[in-house]
Order: C-alpha cells, then sequence, then structure tokens
C-alpha cells in the first residue's frame, strides 16, 4: 500500500495501531502528506449526512400497484411451474417409458427369441427333433432322430446371405 | 396465529413479521415508508430518474420474494438498501459492457492522474447552507464515472468497509483503495471548483 492510500486507510479507521503510528509519524516530518490528509478529511467531513434526498416522483398508490400486479404476475408464473416440481416422478416417466418401449420393439424383431448368440430349442416331442439357431452365423439347423435314436440334420436355414451365395 | 397489527403505527419489524406470514397490506405499509429512500439510493446511483424507478420497483418485488431470508441481523431499510444496490450495480455492469470507456477511467487506469491533482488547500465545504453544499455534492457526483461514484456511496453513505464494497463490486480490497482515493480528490477538486464559480 502507497503512502497515499495509507493517508486515506486512517482516515477511514482502516489501520491497525502499529500503522496508525507509523503514518502519523510520517504526517509529523511531511507537511504534504499533512496537506493532502486535511484535504480527504474536509471530503469525508463534507460528506457526512449530506446524500441527496429525493422523493419518488409517483404516487403511493400509482406505484404499489406496480408492485402489486408484478407480484400477483411472477406467483402466477411460480405457481404454474410449482406442479412440475412435486410431481418429480413425472420427469422419470418420459425416459422410463421410451426405455420400455424400446425393449418391447426389440422383442418383436427378435421373435421373442434371446439373440445372446447361438441356443437350442426342442420341437414337440411327438417329432423326435431339435432345432439349433445361430444368431451369430445366422443359420437354423433342424435335427430330426431316426428309429434308433440317432439324429441328423434334415434342413438348413441361412438368413440374410450374401447375393453371390444364393 | 399472528395477532393483528395496525399497520400504521406497527413497528417494521412487526410489519416485516407479518408481511413474512403474507399480509400484503403490511408489506404495503413497509413499501409506503421506504420508497423514497430506496429510490433516492437507485437515483444516486443511475443519475436517472426512469431507471432508478424502475429498479426501485424490481427491488421491492425481489424484497417480497426474499421476505422469508431476511433473518433481522440488519434493519429492514439496510436489508432493502442493499437489495437495490445490488440491482443497480447488475444494470450498470450490462451498460458498461456496451460502452466505451471514458478517457477519465483510461486515464486513471494509465495511473497517478489523482497524484498530479493539486491539493486543496481551503475547505471547499465551508460557510455553505446544508442545502447548498447538498446541491454542490450532487452536481460534483454527476461528475464522477459509476465505478468513483459507487465507492463513494457505498463507503460515505451506506457506511461499508473497504472489504464489504469490494465483495458487492467484485473487485479487489486494493482497486477499493484506489477508486475511493481518486473519487475523493476529484470530488476536492469539483467542490472547490464550484466555490470559485460562486465567489467570482
Amino acid at each position: 500500500m502507497n503512502t497515499e492510500l495509507k493517508l486515506q486507510a486512517l482516515v477511514d479507521g482502516e489501520l491497525d495501531a502499529r500503522e496508525v503510528r507509523e503514518v502519523e509519524a510520517l504526517l509529523a516530518q511531511d507537511a504534504q502528506s499533512a496537506a493532502l490528509m486535511q484535504e480527504l478529511k474536509w471530503t469525508k467531513g463534507a460528506l457526512v449526512g449530506n446524500d441527496a434526498e429525493l422523493a419518488l416522483p409517483e404516487t403511493r398508490e400509482f406505484f404499489w400497484s406496480k408492485i402489486e400486479r408484478t407480484i400477483a404476475i411472477e406467483e402466477k408464473k411460480a405457481a404454474a411451474t410449482a406442479p412440475a416440481e412435486r410431481s418429480w416422478w413425472l420427469k422419470l416417466l418420459y425416459p422410463a417409458t421410451g426405455l420400455a418401449a424400446m425393449v418391447a420393439v426389440m422383442f418383436v424383431v427378435s421373435g421373442g427369441r434371446s439373440t445372446d448368440g447361438a441356443d437350442s430349442e426342442s420341437v414337440p416331442e411327438d417329432v423326435n427333433a431339435v432345432s439349433f439357431r445361430s444368431e451369430s452365423e445366422q443359420m437354423s439347423v433342424v435335427y430330426v432322430a431316426d428309429e434308433n435314436g440317432n439324429f441328423s440334420p434334415v434342413s438348413e436355414e441361412v438368413k440374410n446371405a450374401p447375393e453371390a451365395d444364393k | 396465529m399472528p395477532q393483528p397489527i395496525d399497520h400504521k403505527t406497527a413497528l417494521d419489524v412487526q410489519l416485516v413479521a407479518a408481511s413474512q406470514a403474507g399480509d400484503m397490506l403490511a408489506f404495503e405499509e413497509l413499501v409506503a415508508r421506504h420508497r423514497d429512500k430506496i429510490y433516492a439510493r437507485a437515483f444516486s446511483m443511475m443519475r436517472n430518474e426512469e431507471e432508478a424507478i424502475d429498479l426501485a420497483q424490481e427491488a421491492w418485488v425481489k424484497a417480497w420474494q426474499r421476505l422469508k431470508q431476511f433473518q433481522g441481523d440488519s434493519s429492514f431499510a439496510t436489508w432493502m438498501t442493499r437489495i437495490v444496490i445490488n440491482l443497480c450495480l447488475d444494470q450498470l455492469r450490462r451498460q458498461k459492457r456496451t460502452r466505451a470507456e471514458s478517457i477519465e477511467q483510461l486515464d486513471e487506469e494509465l495511473g497517478g492522474v489523482e497524484r498530479q491533482m493539486p491539493v486543496v488547500a481551503t475547505n471547499p465545504s465551508e460557510g455553505l447552507e446544508r442545502s447548498e453544499l447538498r446541491k454542490r455534492i450532487d452536481k460534483a457526483m454527476n461528475q464522477l464515472s459509476y465505478e468513483h461514484r459507487t465507492v463513494l456511496i457505498l463507503h460515505e453513505f451506506e457506511e461499508m468497509e473497504y472489504k464489504q464494497i469490494a465483495k458487492v463490486m467484485n473487485c479487489s480490497i486494493g482497486t477499493v483503495m484506489s477508486r475511493l482515493f481518486y473519487a475523493r480528490r476529484r470530488l476536492a477538486s469539483l467542490l472547490q471548483s464550484l466555490k470559485k464559480e460562486q465567489q467570482s
């Protein structure tokens, strides 16, 4: 802090005891600082209690009516947004509905089957056959048992085979 | 159940408590009591009647909305004045972004203008009637930049300490001190000039 700002801080009572002693010692020796100090004190003194006194140039009724109307508008706005805040769970409804719809679509597209790779399923018992399907290989194979109980593939279906292979 | 109060004779604290409980008439009475002071502070900072009226109105609406936050740590008038000061500062910052810096401010930033001013050797307010002194102070304040005027208002009229001013003006304590110093020196010089004008 430079000397001038220290002088000001002294006028404003913003210095600690040690700093006050230092600045007072300076003032005792330096006439220019003392003159500046005097000017700062005069300016401060001139302002004390001399804040401009002004009256609002509108009648009490008119000014209040504007405030009252604005408050009413703001409260209406707040009330309109308040129900959404109360039913916070509604905010979760939209993503949850979207997620459910997505799962349903995937279920329909996959025909209700698992899509995690190969799986097998049994056909009715009286046929004595087993089917195998591989999503990764995009193929299905049906094995039918002969009279000795030996299974052999009887049909093979390859989905989305490249054109050249057809 | 709060006791019914006579709004005209009730103390501010009673009116505040009633307002906090939703009594609009109590709040209207508070507005009526303090509206001039709030407007005067807005005008002293903005130097524009229309803006000052709008900001004073906005301050009262904000006060109603935040009334529950008022704990009574200061007087209601002080709390209200802080609200309007903050609104004025926001507005002045917005305006500053859209206007060029004044030569005076640039000079100040380059440094040392206030140091080149001759020291005022006689009390520029001596022998003046209070009303005349107020008029001159107001005239001189009008010639200061908003940053300098604001630090003077906050320090001398609102009796805020350097650190409080730094907080509301969003600047360092050093900047507050330097602005305050410049503002005072400039004000002394302006008051001196006004005195000389009067004498000649």
